[in-house]
């Protein structure tokens, strides 16, 4: 690169080259593993494929070379075409006998000979061929050749997931409910049977290969254009690390949610763009605390959280004040006590493995060492004057023995309780604990809360600050509105787009949230239909009232059912029922009857966009 | 030396020699042209063909190429003699024999790309 001018050409623009080339060369390179299955199979197909040739061409000529006898007694060889055409169906066992006359006895023990030749080499090529066909790296290279053409066809928005447990299972279904599209990555061939075995409405390619793996992750679309985010949701941390770094460095732009248990790991995701990290453990404590603070809010939190159709929640009455018993001490553990200290609770903590204690330096006020689920060592925390119990070991059985010991020395007792083992769910079932965490499902309620709308996960973020009565109101509005099951939640955006019916009014300061929330059949009626959330530029207001007057490009979060959803859009869109339903005024809906009535009409801003918007009509 | 190669280059120029020798003669004298020996040349070409299976390298796309031509050309000869010999009425005739000659010279053309291509992939070959 002597040329000065090449020089500076290069370091203009080689940062931008080096961004687009590097998924398209892995690209490139998850195929090539693909198509390499190809070369395989013809490498190993060559020598049955020469042995076979050589037996015909052997057996063909040989025949032609035998003497024979024609009919008319005359000695008659047979040329190259009849004998070609007598060893195709002989060495096909197809047989049509001896054509075209009866063979000679030297014919014949010719013919005897190449029988079993050919047996045999037909014998061993389509031996070789099923060999290879049932060779395990063939049908998975055939695999990932079928699955990055599914993924490469893929012509919407989609997902890429990566880890498909029970956290991703849940999601996968919330998300094929909302109709986004998803792209799958599992280490286990079960687990990817399972997903080829659920009913989804879509059709969702699912591969099985380790999504630590660029190549795999690039093969499942990290680099198409239509990938809108990536979810490393797998059991593994360094799985996931890996993930979100493999994102991170190719795909800057797109949205990442991680999962971890462990707050070294979170950070190291940090290192990596803007990750959404979500540590069940972590998350399960802030909800505690909500719960413990605030029931109504927790209570909202979680129906919201579980997606649509999800049912109310019944509201707990945890105790607000009193001595709580702690039973592990790990990851689960810390996390939880750290947040019942911060919400001005006592706690007494048994740990078995004195270890976990020692790494903090000196050991903690009222910490009981023992087994926990052994009886004495629990009779030791005086359960009979404790509140609540969290059972937080990592072993279902030792939590399910300490919540059974715990009630039958104190019935009163709030008993919380981690579930770690989805078989196990049917046990703490029946055991009616008033908080169970399954970290899996706290992980997927919270991705979907991420991710299915923006405006859903702003409004969690800043809904607890509005206060316990506010949101016990707002679950009345709901229940009142939408009924016991959570209506599907949509966004408006109140642009040219979505709402061209109401371009000029919104303008004019005309609309109020309360008129535009008419029936477009009778405006006497209230759709039945709670707004959320209102976003205009970076302010939020949380269920703005009836008396807002709304400005073009704000933003609404609703929830409802579709059915009023479609009445409210018809608002949006047509002319003639958005002047009805916002002022009460009947206008024309066809185009020669607005020429005509001109005149007439009460003076609104209708006129300058009569044209534009008549096609909406 | 090594075993493959040597095979592989026997094939690839016994192809080439076979038809060759089915080529060289008058066009129209079906006398001078065994039919035996286009069908040993197209019994050595579809090994040949087989032979070239696999290679990932862009030589061997080409190698593979020139050798599916010259199978093709040589079954189109083979078909021609068939049909002359079994079905039209006239039996081997000038005409059909010329036009059965000429598709092995067709034939002869790819086998003698192949041989090329075996020469420069030999001779641009260096160890180390």
């Amino acid at each position: 690169m002597s040329n000065p001018l090449l020089v500076f050409w290069a370091q203009l623009f080689s940062r931008r080259e080096a961004v687009g080339r590097v998924p398209s060369q892995a690209h490139i390179e998850s195929a090539a593993q693909a198509s390499s299955a190809i070369f395989v199979v013809m490498r190993r197909m060559r020598a049955p494929l020469i042995t076979l040739i050589v037996i015909f061409f052997v057996s063909v000529v040989g025949l032609t070379l035998i003497p024979g006898v024609a009919p008319d007694g005359q000695p008659a060889r047979l040329n190259l075409f009849e004998s070609f055409y007598f060893m195709s169906y002989t060495a096909t066992t197809i047989g049509f006998g001896e054509l075209p006359w009866p063979f000679s006895n030297a014919q014949r023990l010719w013919v005897t000979f190449s029988i079993y030749l050919s047996v045999v080499g037909w014998a061993y090529a389509i031996g070789s061929l099923l060999t290879l066909l049932q060779d395990r790296s063939f049908r998975q290279a055939l695999a990932l050749r079928r699955f990055t053409g599914k993924v490469a066809r893929l012509r919407e928005p989609f997902l890429l997931l990566a880890g498909y447990g029970r956290a991703g299972e849940l999601l996968a279904k919330s998300f094929d409910a909302l109709g986004q599209q998803l792209v799958v990555i599992d280490e286990s061939s079960e687990r990817v049977d399972a997903l080829d075995l659920a009913s989804y409405h879509s059709d969702i390619p699912g591969l099985r290969a380790n999504a630590a793996n660029p190549h795999h992750l690039t093969a499942a679309g990290l680099d198409h254009p239509f990938c809108s985010g990536v979810l490393a949701l797998t059991n593994n941390d360094e799985t996931n690390l890996a993930v979100t770094m493999t994102a991170a460095l190719l795909r800057p732009d797109l949205p990442v949610i991680a999962r971890t248990v462990s707050a070294p790991i979170a950070e190291r995701m940090r290192a990596f763009g803007t990750p959404a990290v979500v540590n069940p453990f972590d998350r399960f404590g802030d909800h505690l605390r909500l719960a413990l603070n605030a029931p109504a809010s927790y209570q909202l939190l979680t129906w919201l959280e579980a997606g649509p159709g999800g049912e109310l929640p019944e509201r707990g009455h945890p105790p607000t004040d009193g001595r709580w018993v702690m039973c592990g001490y790990g990851r689960f553990g810390r996390e939880v006590t750290a947040d019942l200290r911060a919400a001005g609770l006592d706690v007494t903590i048994i740990e078995a493995g004195a270890t976990d204690l020692g790494e903090r330096g000196e050991p903690e006020p009222g910490v009981i060492v023992g087994d926990a689920s052994h009886p004495g060592v629990l009779a030791r925390a005086d359960l009979a004057s404790a509140v609540g119990l969290v059972a937080g070991t990592d072993n279902d059985t030792t939590n399910l023995s300490m919540l059974a010991t715990a009630r039958k020395s104190n019935p009163q007792l709030f008993l919380v309780a981690r579930q770690n083992q989805p078989t196990s769910a049917a046990l703490f079932e029946t055991m009616r604990v008033d908080a169970l965490l399954v970290p899996t499902e706290v992980v997927a309620h919270e991705v979907y809360a991420q991710i299915s709308t923006p405006m859903l996960w702003r409004f969690i973020r800043e809904m607890p600050a509005q206060g316990d009565e506010w949101a016990a109101d707002l679950i009345q509005r709901l229940r009142y509105n939408c009924g016991r099951e959570l209506p599907a939640l949509w966004k408006v955006k109140l642009d040219a787009e979505q709402a061209p019916a109401l371009g000029g009014w919104l303008a004019d300061g005309k609309v109020t949230l309360g008129d535009l929330l008419r029936s477009p059949e009778d405006r006497k009626r209230r759709l039945l239909v709670v707004p959320l959330l209102l976003v205009r530029g970076d302010e939020a207001v949380l269920t703005p009232d009836g008396e807002t007057i709304l400005k073009p490009d704000d933003q609404l979060l609703f929830a409802g059912h579709g059915s009023e959803r479609r009445e409210l859009e018809s608002t949006l869109v047509v002319d003639s029922t958005g002047a009805y339903v916002l002022f009460d005024q009947q206008i024309p809906s066809s185009w020669i009857w607005r020429k005509l009535s001109r005149k007439n009409r009460t003076p609104s801003t209708l006129d300058d966009r009569s044209d534009a918007s008549s096609s909406h009509v | 030396m090594n075993l493959e190669k040597v095979i592989f280059g026997f094939f690839v120029l016994l192809a080439a020699t076979l038809n060759f020798g089915f080529f060289l003669g008058d066009i129209a004298n079906p006398d001078l042209h065994n039919i035996y020996e286009l069908f040993a040349a197209l019994a050595v070409s579809l090994i040949a063909t087989v032979l070239k299976f696999g290679d990932r390298t862009q030589i061997g796309a080409v190698h593979l190429a020139t050798s599916l031509v010259a199978d093709l050309q040589l079954v189109a000869a083979s078909i021609v003699w068939v049909w002359a010999n079994e079905i039209s009425a006239q039996g081997m005739t000038a005409v059909h024999t010329a036009s059965m000659v000429s598709l092995s010279g067709g034939a002869l053309l790819a086998n003698l790309v192949s041989v090329v291509l075996l020469v420069t992939e030999t001779v641009t070959f260096h160890r180390g």
